[in-house]
């Protein structure tokens, strides 16, 4: 796969009440990939937050908190599909 | 299979605080396991704790430092610990030792201490560099 | 090929600032091009006249004065933040440049770093 040198992978950790949450969101550019790991992936949950297209979850941390049952497979990736994204992507920032 | 890359993973997270070192290993495993390559990895503000030699959690309690050095020793890759983020916390070295004239040292191997001119360099000659930190 | 330090969190409460001011300063020591960013609670970063003596630590007022001297590009700060702290150009250090869009600003650099 090619790598994307105008489009960025965002990575965060924090739950979405975290202060930077709000900034990172802010940051997600058109074509932009953002991935949620740790306490991020409840995010996926969150009814009053809309995600841009290109979200993932990372598998481990959203069973780890019970929730991956209730977000679509495609949107979960794995440690491999992680390391992918980053390999992808040349521009990375981890919030 | 594409050119592999090369990266500099920074943990700031210390262990039994965040879960920036499971996150980080995992992720490290993963890496080696498609072909790429860790120039190093750096350790920096509380991340440093990940080096110390004298943890003790309970044996039913993943050991963060052990798992790490083994992982960093079994690869045969780089890994540091910031001076100035060790000092502060009491993470030296035996010539740390001597200088301040400290009763012990507890650097786990194969941890080194050196200061941020080698983050400096893995930003300079790393495809790739991560960041770990804690969720707070 | 600038790295942006991003700082978010406010002096003394907590380290993550200063560790960012070290990373900033050992690229501009290594004559990598650096700029940084306070964002959000830290703009108060460089308030004017901070008495860091009697919580016990060092101000760093007299090294972000002096930031451009020793190599750092630029010092932007969140306009909006700023806005809701009632911080004036005239209550924060001088040198500054005004950040209106982060998205925008995070966007001109190639490579973007918390400390923590």
């Amino acid at each position: 796969m090619p790598e994307n040198v105008n489009t960025t992978l965002h990575i965060i950790n924090k739950a979405p009440e975290h202060a930077r949450f709000r900034h990172c969101l802010a940051s997600v550019q058109q074509g932009d990939t953002l991935l949620l790991i740790e306490d991020a992936v409840l995010a996926l949950l969150d009814r009053e937050r809309q995600l841009p297209g290109a979200s993932y979850g990372l598998e481990t941390d959203a069973n780890a908190r019970a929730v991956a049952n209730r977000v679509p497979a495609e949107q979960l990736v794995d440690y491999a599909g992680f390391v992918q994204l980053t390999v992808n992507h040349s521009r990375i920032i981890n919030w | 299979m594409p050119q592999p890359l090369s990266y500099t993973l920074v943990i700031t997270g210390a262990p039994w605080a965040t879960q920036a070192p499971q996150t980080a290993l995992s992720f490290a495993q993963a890496l080696l396991k498609a072909g790429h390559r860790i120039d190093r990895v750096f350790l920096y503000g509380d991340g440093v704790h990940l080096a110390s030699a004298l943890s003790a959690p309970p044996s039913d309690e993943q050991h963060w430092p052990r798992l790490w050095s083994e992982f960093l020793s079994g690869n045969n890759i780089t890994a540091v610990a910031c001076i100035a983020s060790a000092l502060r916390r009491g993470i030296v070295d035996k010539t740390e030792q001597a200088r301040y004239e400290l009763t012990a040292s507890n650097l786990r191997a194969p941890f080194e201490i050196a200061g941020l001119g080698e983050w400096v360099e893995g930003n300079l000659k790393s495809n790739r560099v991560l960041y770990f930190h804690g969720a707070h | 090929m600038t790295t942006l330090i991003v700082i978010d969190q406010p002096p003394y409460g907590s380290w993550t600032g200063r560790e960012a001011l070290d990373m900033t300063f050992s690229l501009a020591a290594f004559d990598q091009p650096a700029a940084m960013l306070f964002l959000g609670a830290g703009v108060n970063w460089l308030c004017k006249g901070q008495a860091a003596d009697a919580v016990g630590q060092k101000s760093v007022e007299k090294n972000l004065a002096a930031a451009a001297l020793f190599g750092v590009e630029q010092i932007l700060v969140d306009s909006r933040a700023c806005a809701k702290y009632g911080l004036e150009t005239s209550d924060l250090l001088p040198g500054t440049t005004a950040a209106e869009s982060i998205s925008e600003t995070l966007g001109q650099y190639s490579r973007v770093v918390f400390a923590g």
